[in-house]
């Protein structure tokens, strides 16, 4: 097991190494010159080159990389076009917001995928109408279903509101539920729950799908099993042979198709973000890219891939713990 | 299925007593007893009666036997017992089943859990996929005991070595014998009044089933419950049950003390199942005895008895009224058959060969006259394997370690070994399909294979003609002759013609390993591998499929690799026996000299495990 997980992390280091170098690469090929864009379109041709030495950009590819590498690493990736500022800052300020409605919506989609493949795998009297109004929802692009979920919730019932997180986000973690919680903050935690349920069930509809689908064939297989077989003879309650026997069992590929999906999600709350004007790294995002802001847009996708790469490792370690044949 | 008028029970512990009056079951209460139990069950939608009134009973401290062929219920009445038919098969029952002392048919949900939990206990066919996977063995008996120490103790009980380190092991990490001495600690957990028994050997091989049978009598005689022990071999109800009920289609045959059951069948149907039963003495150079393979599927429109359609003592009243269960005046059994008892041992007497070993030792007729040339060359042959790399320690399992040997052109030659030995990948390395890490294993001509499981080596959503046409394609036999040569191939191997238009899931177990074996030949190979082919078979059904493979050896002149972990088989179907354990050859010889005259310890040991009926009644005595 500790020589599974160490074999992991360095499994992990060694594609966040790949990823930083594409994320450069990309830098490196893509149109634009940095230093121009920094000195502005009317500067001389020596101060653009004066620029050019200033950024390290006369030196060869591999030093540059080196060099990019290391800040990074410092939490350095430069300074962005558009606001100026340290990326690392903006990104500082935005993740939480993108990380709070992501986890809500992972959240979400994990409870809504559990129940999904419970009542169908168990054949839960009356549960066929949820699962076809999933199932329906599922077949909407995640943008669409946030359009829709405003017209209806705000548009017409006036129940949720429409745009934003509600609150300020200048708060300690940047986290509104949790803060409001440690604020022993009522109004400011029902307001922020108000503020994440369209953009998060928005986001949690079409993962819930793949995990509960992956979910409903595991537990229908484990079901049929001979060791719940053995388990019901045992005479144990009903519940544990559930628990312990059926559901443990059957996390398997969940637990991968979840860990692809939080994934998808990291990346799919740039649209989300943007029908909502959500103040995340998705919004940052698609305000730097007509700018051209390409020191933020590589910060993004260092970030969101990091994120990715990390997720996957933390899944297959979990997997291994949930079935010890993994690590044999 | 008459009406029996039962006293029902409802709390007191059971006092049913039917109209029985076997010595041994009203010696006192029962610890199980089944009255007119019927169940149907729904199976791909069709609904169809599984057992068709038992009456049955389990004295404290007896071990039943129930055997019968796949189908004929057994499963199902254990499951009925245990309050476990599952529910998606939508069961009908009707009768009454009291298991220690509780209702089982109308007792509620935490009733049932609980006298499962307390009083009884059960050991499944599978042991691999009976345990949990991703629990801890400790775990899952702590599961029922609630208590550590408790575990430990039965662990130890069971005879496990070292039971306190055993607590911490997956059941990935045990051996197939081990992880069925988990299951027997599991169900021993509360120190039940009965263990369910499901076929408990029939995934083990023959050493650890013999060493699985002496614990479960010694069990029995330790803590004193009773077990139903399932089985479809009869020489293994022999080892270890004092009494045996037959089951044929639902309904109980005969039952009665084993010993005298065993050498005095009173039903026809107890006489095949011994007649078609494969030992060490069957007669080698003659065609198997089979039971008539015409067996109707049972209706609810079914007046007669069941068996009359394959009864070679049927008579007109057999196919339209249902023989009773009836007292059999003199041995205190009972049996169902309208027919006396004195005309059943007439055929058995005629059926079963009497004398021994050397009566039989004619060679096998088809082999052909010294033929020139070797067909399978193997010299220096290993194989390794390597499990999982990049994490983990590393594993090399050595499944062939410098294995020489010579089959000549069509001789027969018989593989034996227990399960690890090497075998099948020796055969796999001589067909191809493993590549050998050193060594040579040269095959002349062209060879087929055919597996143990015919149900999944069969392309399932192709029908049998297309299986069939698609070997002939490949073959460049042009379509006009193709026809013929697969009328002529499923005429010899007995299949009807309209089977050439269904698919393989569709067939019974018997004919998908026929149409496995029309596949193989019907571009006649000159070798023919074949892997077990028959280990999944009933006793009758795979006499009949070994026949086939003996006489399409004869017809087609094919040299023949037969692997198995029978010796009886082996002996059967091969001229020569080689022996393999540890991915060695360890004895190779003429096949009746190795089962007569065994010269290597390895061999003798795998013959004195095969599970016998006749000869000294002595219980193979444990390898602890």
């Amino acid at each position: 097991m500790n020589r599974f997980v160490l074999w992991r992390t360095g499994a992990t280091a060694v594609l966040l190494a790949v990823l930083s170098a594409l994320v450069f690469v990309l830098q490196q090929i893509s149109p634009g010159d940095p230093a121009r864009a920094y000195v502005g379109g009317n500067a001389s041709p020596a101060a653009v080159a004066a620029a050019h030495h200033r950024l390290g950009l006369d030196q060869p590819w591999l030093q540059r990389y080196g060099r990019y590498l290391w800040h990074a690493l410092h939490g350095d990736l430069g300074i962005s076009l558009r606001t100026h500022r340290p990326v690392t800052t903006d990104l500082g300020q935005f993740l939480p917001a993108t990380a709070e409605l992501v986890l809500f919506s992972f959240v979400l989609a994990l409870l809504l995928a559990l129940l999904f493949a419970l009542s169908g795998a168990l054949r839960w009297p009356g549960t066929g109408v949820y699962r076809g109004l999933l199932l329906l929802a599922g077949t909407a692009p995640a943008f669409l279903l946030g359009l829709g979920g405003i017209v209806l919730f705000y548009g017409h019932l006036h129940w949720l509101p429409e745009a934003g997180r509600g609150v300020d986000t200048s708060s300690p973690t940047g986290f509104v539920l949790v803060d409001s919680l440690l604020h022993a903050d009522l109004t400011g935690f029902v307001a922020g729950l108000r503020h994440l349920v369209l953009p998060g069930l928005a986001l949690a509809i079409a993962p819930a799908i793949s995990i509960g689908r992956i979910l409903r064939a595991g537990l229908e297989r484990a079901y049929r099993s001979d060791y719940v077989r053995t388990a019901r003879s045992k005479g144990i309650r009903e519940i544990t042979v559930l628990w312990r026997h059926i559901v443990r069992n059957s996390l398997d590929a969940t637990l991968s198709m979840a860990g692809l999906q939080l994934g998808f999600m990291f990346a799919g709350v740039v649209i989300v973000e943007d029908v909502f004007t959500w103040p995340g790294i998705g919004y940052y995002l698609a305000q730097s890219i007509p700018q051209s802001d390409f020191p933020a847009i590589a910060g993004v996708t260092l970030l969101l891939g990091g994120v990715y790469i990390v997720v996957n490792a933390v899944v297959d370690v979990l997997q291994a713990v949930a079935d010890p044949r993994l690590t044999v | 299925m008459s009406a029996h008028d039962m006293p029902t029970p409802d709390t007191a512990p059971a006092t049913a007593t039917g109209p029985t009056t076997d010595a041994l079951a009203t010696a006192a209460a029962p610890v199980a007893s089944v009255r007119g139990l019927t169940v149907s069950l729904r199976r791909q939608g069709v609904r169809s009666p599984v057992l068709r009134g038992i009456d049955l009973d389990i004295a404290p401290g007896e071990i039943l036997g129930l055997v019968g062929e796949s189908g004929s219920g057994k499963s199902v009445l254990a499951m009925t017992m245990l309050g476990l038919v599952p529910r998606s098969a939508r069961p009908r029952i009707t009768g009454t089943v009291h298991t220690a002392g509780t209702d089982m048919l109308h007792g509620s949900a935490a009733q049932l859990r609980a006298v499962r939990r307390t009083r009884l206990g059960v050991i499944f066919q599978d042991p691999m996929t009976s345990l949990n996977p991703t629990i801890r063995v400790g775990r899952q008996i702590t599961e029922v005991t609630g208590d550590k120490g408790e575990a430990i103790t039965l662990l130890g009980a069971v005879r496990v070595p070292e039971p306190a380190k055993r607590m911490r092991s997956f059941p990935h990490e045990l051996s197939g014998g081990l992880r069925q001495r988990v299951m027997a600690a599991i169900a021993l957990a509360g120190r039940p009044r009965l263990i369910v028994a499901d076929e408990p050997t029939t995934a083990l091989d023959v050493t650890v089933q013999a060493q699985l049978l002496t614990l479960l009598a010694d069990l029995r005689d330790e803590f004193g419950c009773s077990v139903l022990f399932i089985t479809h071999d009869l020489a293994v109800a022999a080892q270890i049950t004092d009494r045996i009920a037959v089951l044929y289609q639902g309904r109980v045959a005969e039952i009665g003390r084993s010993a005298h059951l065993l050498r005095h069948p009173t039903h026809p149907y107890t006489a095949g199942l011994l007649g078609s039963r494969l030992s060490l003495s069957t007669p080698r150079g003659v065609a198997l005895p089979t039971l008539p393979d015409d067996s109707v599927p049972v209706t609810e429109r079914l007046r007669g008895c069941a068996y009359h359609t394959r009864c070679p003592l049927a008579v007109d009243r057999c196919a339209t009224q249902q023989p009773p269960l009836e007292q059999v005046e003199d041995t205190g059994g009972q049996r169902a058959c309208w027919r006396d008892s004195g005309a059943v041992s007439d055929v058995h007497d005629a059926v079963v060969p009497a004398g021994g070993l050397a009566a039989h030792a004619e060679p096998l007729g088809a082999r052909a006259a010294d033929p020139p040339g070797v067909a399978i060359e193997v010299r220096g042959l290993t194989c390794q394997f390597h499990t999982r790399s990049g994490f983990g320690p590393r594993h090399t399992v050595h499944a062939l370690q410098g294995v020489d040997l010579d089959v000549r052109a069509g001789e027969a030659l018989s593989v034996v070994g227990e399960s690890g030995s090497g075998k099948s990948t020796l055969l796999r390395v001589i067909a191809g399909l493993t590549r050998p890490t050193g060594g040579s294993a040269v095959l002349r001509g062209t060879a087929q294979m055919v597996f143990q499981d015919a149900g999944s080596s069969l392309t399932p959503w192709l029908t049998v003609g297309d299986l069939l046409r698609e070997r002939l394609r490949i073959a460049k036999v042009p379509p006009a002759a193709a026809t013929g040569r697969v009328d002529t191939v499923l005429a010899a191997m007995g299949l009807p013609s309209s089977v050439l238009s269904v698919r393989p899931g569709e067939l019974s177990g018997g004919q998908r390993q026929r149409v496995a074996l029309a596949r193989a030949v019907v571009v006649p190979p000159t070798v023919l591998l074949c892997d077990e082919p028959t280990s999944a078979l009933d006793a009758s059904l795979a006499a009949s499929v070994l026949n086939l493979i003996r006489e399409m050896r004869r017809e087609l002149a094919m040299t023949v690799v037969f692997v198995t972990h029978d010796l009886a088989v082996a002996r059967l179907m091969g001229d020569r026996i080689a022996v393999m354990a540890h991915g060695r050859l360890v004895e190779e010889g003429d096949a009746q000299d190795i089962v007569t005259a065994p010269a290597d310890p390895r061999t003798r040991a795998l013959l004195d495990a095969v599970p016998r009926i006749d000869g000294p009644a002595d219980r193979p005595e444990a390898t602890r």
